[in-house]
C-alpha cells in the first residue's frame, strides 16, 4: 500500500517535470520587452496623477521626459536577443528520471516505512493496560499503606519499580524512602531510592540523593549502581576526571565480564572528552566475555578441526537456546550473529542481527551498536 | 504510514530543488528557453511536496501519533486541538519546516505572479531560491528529520509546558518566519541581478512590495512576542534587549532601510548598489536570526559543540549564503550603472541618510548581540549586555534619525529648499520644544533621554501632519479642495503618514512605560494595602479555582482611587499538576494614560503560608506601544494595497544649487 503512493508520488513529480520539456511555444518575455511596459505603466500612473492633481501639470512633464531617458537608457544597452534555442529536451527528461531516483535513495536511508501510524485515539488497548498497571500500583500502595506493620518491604520496593517503569519518578522515590529506616533495607533499595530521586530531578544527583549513593556503599562496597551515581555527582560538580578514576577503577576491581560494565562504558566514553581522557574499550575490562573459558579454548586448540567445529556448534547453540529465553538482550543478539558467520551460516547470522536491529531501534542515533548492525548486515548482503 | 508519505515527500523535495537550483541557471547561460521554463514547474512542485510533508507532520500531531519522535517530545494527548496544531512549529525541526514551506510559498509567488519579469531574471531568481531551498532541506533531512519514527511509541507525549500554550506565541513564529522568509525573495532577486550584473526596471518594481510584505508580517511577529512577554511572564517588561529579541529586531531595522532606498532605485534609478547590499544584508540576518535560536547558541556556546553535527552544518550554510553573496557583490556592485543625480538637499539625500543611520543601529544591535557570545567563546567568560548599552547606543543613533525624519518627507526628489522646508517646521520645532520643556517641568531631574525622546516624538508627529496638510493644502485653499486632495491622495502616501505617525506613538509609549514606570514588590497578607501612582490597591485575599486542566489560586484586589471605586484585579497564578508546572495570568487595568498591571506569586516559602508575592506595576501610556505597532503595519498594509508604480516628479530648479553628487 504504502510502496504504491510512493510510486504515484514519484510518477506525478516525474510527469511534471518531464511535461516542461513539451513547452516553450509561448513568446519569451525579454529585458526590453519588459522595461518598456514597465515604463508605460509609469507613464500612464503619472499621467493619471496629474490629472487628479497630485502634481502639477510641470512636475508631470520632468517626470514623464525622465523615464523616457531610462527606456531610451535601456534601448540602447539591450543587445539584440539571439534566438532562444528550444533543444535540450533529453536534459529536462533526465532531471525529471533523476529525481525520483534520488529521492528513493534518501528515502531508503531515512525512512522506515515498516513502522505504521499509531493514532493516539487507536491505542485504546495499550491505554488501558497502561491504566491497568496504574490501577495494581495503586491498589498495591493502598494495600500496603493498611497494613498495620507499614506494609512489607519486597511490596515496597515492587513499588518503586513499577513507579519507575511507569516515569513516575518522584511517587517511586516516595516509596523507596518508606524503606530506608527499615532494619532489613538492603544496599540495593538505598541506591534505587537514590536513582529515584536523580530521576525526579532530571538526571541531577542532589546531595540528598548523594547521601543514598554514600549509604549505599556503607552496606555493599560493591554495589556498582551506586558508585556509578556517585562519578556522576563528580561530574556534574565539574570533576570529569574524578568521575573518570572512579569509574575505571570499579571496572578493574572485576574479574570477569559485568553486564554493568556496558553503561559504565558508555559513560567513560561520554565523559572522556571533558576529562582529557582517552576513550576505553569494552574488551579491555572484560577479558573474559561470556563463552568459552580460557581451558576450553586450550582444550579446542588441541581438537581436530571437525572437532572444534562441532565444540563451536555447541556453544553457539548454548547461546541460541538462551536468547530463545531471553528475547530483549541485544547484545546477546550480537554475539549470536558474529558466532554464525564465523561458522559460515549467512542465513542464521542475517536473522540474528535482524533480531538485534529490531531491539537497536529505539536506542539514541550515536550508539555504537547501531552501526556495528549495520555494517553486519551489510556484509552479510541483508 | 502518512508521517512516511511526509518523509518521502521531503526527499522529493530535496531532489526537485537539485533540479530546480541547476536547469534554469543553465538555461540563461545556454540561452535555452524550456531549461530556463522548467523553473515554475518544479516551483509548483516544491510547494505540493513541501504542503504534503508539513501536511502529514500537522495531522500525526492532530491526532497524537506518538511513533513520531518529533511528536513524542513535543506533544501531549491531552494539549488543547489548537496547541497541537501550533506544536507544529513549536520544535525546531517543525519550525524549519514551516520555515522551508514559507520559503516556497514565495517561490511559487514569484513565479506565478511576478509578470512582467524578463525569463531571464526569473529563471536566475527562482534558481537561488532553490538554492536556498535546498540548503534548508538538506539540513532539515541530515541533521534535523522531523519524520524520525521511535517504535515502540511511548504511551504519550512529554511536553505540556502551560507557558507556551498561548495564542500569542502560537501566532508569534508563523509571522516572524513570514517576515524573515518574504526577505529570501529579494535576496533572490538581488543575487540575480549581481549575476547578471545590471539591475533591471523589473527587479526595482519588485523590491519594494516583497519588502514590504515581510516587513509587516515581521512587524507584527516581533510585536506578538513582545506582547505575550508583557502579559504572560509577569514582569511587566515589553522589550528586554535579549538576545532572541535582537536577532529579529535586526532584519526588521535592515529592512526597514530596504524598502526605504528601494523607493529611490523605483522612482529615481539610483542607489542600487545600496538596495541591493541591504537586500543581502537583510535576509543574512533573517538566516543568522533563525540559526542563532534555533542552533542552541543562545543559551550557552556549549549548546553549540553539543551537538557538532548541526553547528557545523549551520555553519557552513552561513558561510555560502552571506560569504558567497557579499563576494558577489564585491565583485559585481562596481559594474551597477549610476542612477539619477541629485544635490545634498533633497529627497534622495534624506533616505541615504535614513539608510546610513538604520545600518549603523543595526550594527549596534549586531554587536550587542553577538560580542557577549565572542567573549563567551574565547575567554569562557559570561556577560550580559542589556539596556545601559542600547540607551547610550542605540537610542541616540534612532534619534537622530526621528530628527531626520521629520524633514526627509517634506523635502522633494533631486533638489530641494530646506530653509523653506524649515520654516513650515518652525512652529513644530517650537511645539515640541514646548513638549520637552513640560515634561522637563513635570519630571525635573529626570532622565534627560526620556525629556528628548518626547520632543522628538512630538516633532516627528507635528512634521508627519505638517507634511500632510501641505500636500492637500489645508487652510490655503476651501476646506472642499483640501477634502478632494486628501481622497486623490494616493495610498502609499498615507502609508507614509500612517506608519511614520505609528513610530512617534510607539515612541512616547516606549519612554512612558520606561521612564515613568512605578513598580512595588512586597510580601502580602489579606488586607495590605498599599498605593501606587495615585491608585490605592487592597489585597483581599486568594481563592482556588478549577480550571479544564488546572488548579488557579486567584487574588482579588480591589483598587480605588481617592476613595472612589475603580476596578478589581484578578491576577492568578496556575498550576498545571500534569505538566508539573505554572504560569503568571496577569492582570491588567489599561487605559490610554497607563496600565495598572498586577501579577501574584505563590509563598516563598512552607512557613510563609498566606504571605503571597505581590507585584504592581503602574506603566504610563504602554498601550501607546501597541497602538504604534498597529499603525506602523497598518501603514506597510496601505502603501502595500497601492501597487501602482509613481516615479519621484523632481521639481523645476528655481534658482542655481550646488553642483549634484552621485548617488552612489
Amino acid at each position: 500500500m504504502i510502496w504504491i503512493v510512493f510510486f504515484l508520488m514519484a510518477a506525478a513529480t516525474f510527469l511534471v517535470i518531464a511535461f516542461t520539456a513539451t513547452g516553450g511555444g509561448r513568446a519569451v518575455l525579454s529585458r526590453r520587452d519588459s522595461a518598456s511596459a514597465i515604463f508605460a505603466d509609469q507613464i500612464r500612473e503619472v499621467e493619471r496623477d496629474q490629472e487628479r492633481g497630485v502634481i502639477t501639470a510641470e512636475e508631470g512633464r520632468a517626470a514623464k521626459a525622465e523615464i523616457e531617458r531610462r527606456l531610451q537608457a535601456i534601448e540602447r544597452q539591450a543587445e539584440a536577443d539571439p534566438a532562444a534555442r528550444r533543444s535540450g529536451r533529453a536534459l529536462v527528461l533526465a532531471a525529471a528520471l533523476a529525481v525520483p531516483a534520488v529521492a528513493a535513495g534518501l528515502y531508503w536511508q531515512l525512512g522506515s516505512p515498516d513502522i505504521p501510524s499509531q493514532p493516539f485515539a487507536e491505542r485504546a488497548g495499550e491505554q488501558a493496560e497502561a491504566r491497568e498497571i496504574a490501577d495494581l500500583a495503586e491498589r498495591l500502595k493502598l494495600r500496603l499503606l493498611s497494613e498495620p506493620d507499614g506494609g512489607k518491604t519486597e511490596g515496597w520496593a515492587l513499588l518503586g519499580q513499577t513507579y519507575m517503569r511507569m516515569g513516575r519518578y518522584e511517587d517511586a522515590a516516595e516509596a523507596f524512602a518508606r524503606l530506608q529506616e527499615r532494619p532489613d533495607v538492603t544496599s540495593a533499595l538505598v541506591s534505587q531510592y537514590g536513582e529515584a530521586l536523580v530521576y525526579a530531578e532530571d538526571g541531577i544527583v542532589t546531595p540528598k540523593a548523594g547521601r543514598a549513593f554514600d549509604r549505599a556503599l556503607e552496606l555493599d562496597p560493591a554495589n556498582p549502581a551506586a558508585t556509578f551515581y556517585q562519578a556522576m555527582a563528580m561530574e556534574q560538580a565539574g570533576a570529569p576526571d574524578a568521575a573518570y578514576d572512579l569509574l575505571t577503577a570499579r571496572m578493574d576491581a572485576e574479574e570477569e565480564f559485568r553486564p554493568w560494565m556496558e553503561s559504565f562504558a558508555a559513560q567513560l566514553n561520554r565523559i572522556a572528552p571533558a576529562a582529557g581522557r582517552p576513550r576505553v574499550d569494552l574488551a579491555e575490562f572484560a577479558p573474559a566475555m561470556p563463552g568459552p573459558t580460557a581451558d576450553q579454548v586450550a582444550a579446542a586448540e588441541e581438537m581436530s578441526d571437525e572437532d572444534r567445529q562441532a565444540f563451536i556448534r555447541s556453544m553457539v547453540e548454548r547461546l541460541a537456546t538462551r536468547m530463545q529465553e531471553t528475547p530483549g538482550d541485544l547484545d546477546g543478539w550480537m554475539r549470536l550473529g558474529n558466532a554464525y558467520s564465523v561458522l559460515g551460516e549467512t542465513e542464521n547470522a542475517r536473522d540474528a542481527f535482524g533480531r538485534a536491529q529490531k531491539l537497536a531501534e529505539t536506542l539514541p542515533q550515536t550508539d555504537p551498536r547501531k552501526a556495528t548492525i549495520d555494517r553486519a548486515l551489510s556484509e552479510l548482503g541483508g | 504510514m502518512i508521517p512516511e508519505i511526509g518523509q518521502f515527500a521531503l526527499a522529493l523535495a530535496l531532489a526537485v530543488a537539485l533540479v530546480q537550483s541547476v536547469l534554469p541557471l543553465m538555461g540563461t547561460a545556454r540561452n535555452n528557453v524550456i531549461w530556463m521554463r522548467s523553473a515554475t514547474a518544479t516551483s509548483v512542485l516544491l510547494t505540493v511536496l513541501v504542503a504534503i510533508a508539513f501536511g502529514a507532520l500537522m495531522w500525526s500531531f492532530v491526532v497524537s501519533d506518538f511513533t513520531v519522535v518529533n511528536v513524542a517530545s513535543n506533544s501531549h494527548s491531552l494539549k488543547p486541538m489548537l496547541f497541537k496544531v501550533a506544536a507544529t512549529w513549536g520544535s525546531h525541526e517543525g519550525s524549519l519546516l514551516l520555515w522551508v514551506l514559507i520559503l516556497v510559498i514565495f517561490g511559487l509567488g514569484v513565479s506565478l505572479l511576478a509578470q512582467n519579469i524578463p525569463l531571464k531574471l526569473k529563471a536566475r531568481t527562482l534558481a537561488v531560491q532553490a538554492w536556498i531551498s535546498a540548503g534548508f532541506l538538506s539540513f532539515m533531512l541530515f541533521t534535523s528529520n522531523p519524520f524520525d519514527r521511535v517504535f515502540p511509541a511511548p504511551l504519550d507525549g512529554q511536553d505540556l509546558n502551560p507557558l507556551l500554550q498561548d495564542v500569542g506565541l502560537a501566532l508569534h513564529p508563523p509571522f516572524l518566519y513570514l517576515g524573515y522568509v518574504g526577505f529570501s525573495i529579494v535576496f533572490s532577486f538581488a543575487v540575480a541581478a549581481l549575476i547578471e550584473g545590471r539591475v533591471d526596471p523589473a527587479w526595482a518594481r519588485w523590491v519594494r512590495p516583497w519588502t514590504l510584505a515581510a516587513w509587516v508580517f515581521l512587524t507584527l511577529g516581533i510585536v506578538l512576542g513582545s506582547w505575550w512577554a508583557y502579559y504572560e511572564l509577569g514582569w511587566g517588561g515589553w522589550w528586554f534587549w535579549d538576545p532572541v529579541e535582537n536577532v529579529s529586531f535586526m532584519p526588521w531595522l535592515a529592512g526597514t532601510a530596504l524598502f526605504h532606498s528601494a523607493i529611490v532605485t523605483e522612482k529615481r534609478d539610483s542607489f542600487k548598489s545600496w538596495t541591493i547590499l541591504l537586500a543581502v544584508l537583510t535576509f543574512s540576518l533573517s538566516l543568522l536570526g533563525t540559526f542563532v535560536v534555533r542552533s542552541g547558541l543562545l543559551t550557552s556556546v556549549h549548546a553549540f559543540s553539543v551537538d557538532p553535527e548541526r553547528g557545523i552544518y549551520i555553519l557552513a550554510l552561513l558561510a555560502i549564503a552571506i560569504g558567497g553573496s557579499l563576494t558577489l557583490f564585491a565583485v559585481r556592485a562596481p559594474q551597477m550603472e549610476g542612477g539619477g543625480l541629485f544635490a545634498p538637499i533633497s529627497r534622495e539625500a534624506g533616505l541615504l541618510i535614513n539608510n546610513l543611520l538604520l545600518a549603523t543601529a543595526t550594527a549596534t544591535v549586531l554587536f550587542g548581540t553577538l560580542y557577549p557570545l565572542l567573549l563567551e567563546a574565547v575567554t569562557g567568560e559570561k556577560i550580559s549586555v542589556g539596556p545601559p548599552y542600547y540607551n547610550v547606543s542605540f537610542v541616540p543613533i534612532m534619534l537622530v534619525l526621528v530628527l531626520v525624519m521629520g524633514v526627509g518627507p517634506l523635502l522633494s526628489w533631486k533638489r530641494a529648499d530646506l530653509r523653506g522646508v524649515l520654516a513650515r517646521l518652525k512652529w513644530v520645532a517650537g511645539l515640541s520644544l514646548l513638549a520637552a520643556l513640560a515634561v522637563w517641568y513635570l519630571d525635573t531631574g529626570g532622565p534627560v533621554l526620556a525629556v528628548l525622546s518626547i520632543g522628538l516624538a512630538v516633532w516627528l508627529l507635528g512634521a508627519v501632519l505638517t507634511e500632510w496638510a501641505g500636500r492637500i493644502r489645508l487652510g490655503e485653499v476651501p476646506l472642499a479642495e483640501s477634502m478632494r486632495r486628501a481622497r486623490n491622495l494616493p495610498r502609499a502616501h498615507y502609508g507614509m503618514v500612517v506608519a511614520h505617525a505609528g513610530l512617534a506613538v510607539c515612541m512616547i509609549g516606549f519612554v512612558g512605560s520606561s521612564a515613568w514606570k512605578s513598580e512595588v514588590v512586597l510580601f502580602a497578607e489579606p488586607g495590605t494595602e498599599l498605593e501606587i501612582a495615585g491608585f490605592d490597591v487592597r489585597f483581599e485575599g486568594v481563592e482556588d479555582l478549577r480550571g479544564p486542566n488546572y488548579l488557579s489560586r486567584m487574588g482579588t484586589l480591589t483598587v480605588t482611587r481617592n476613595g472612589s471605586y475603580v476596578t478589581t484585579l484578578r491576577p492568578e497564578r496556575r498550576a498545571y499538576p500534569a505538566a508539573g508546572s505554572s504560569t503568571t495570568e496577569s492582570a491588567i487595568r489599561t487605559t490610554l494614560a497607563g496600565d495598572l498591571y498586577a501579577s501574584i506569586q505563590e509563598p516563598a516559602s512552607e512557613d510563609e503560608q498566606g504571605r503571597w508575592t505581590l507585584r504592581i506595576l503602574y506603566e504610563p501610556l504602554v498601550v501607546w506601544i501597541w497602538i504604534g505597532s498597529g499603525l506602523l503595519a497598518l501603514g506597510g498594509v496601505l502603501s502595500l494595497s497601492d501597487r501602482r508604480l509613481r516615479v519621484g516628479a523632481p521639481r523645476k530648479r528655481a534658482q542655481p544649487v550646488p553642483a549634484p553628487v552621485v548617488a552612489e
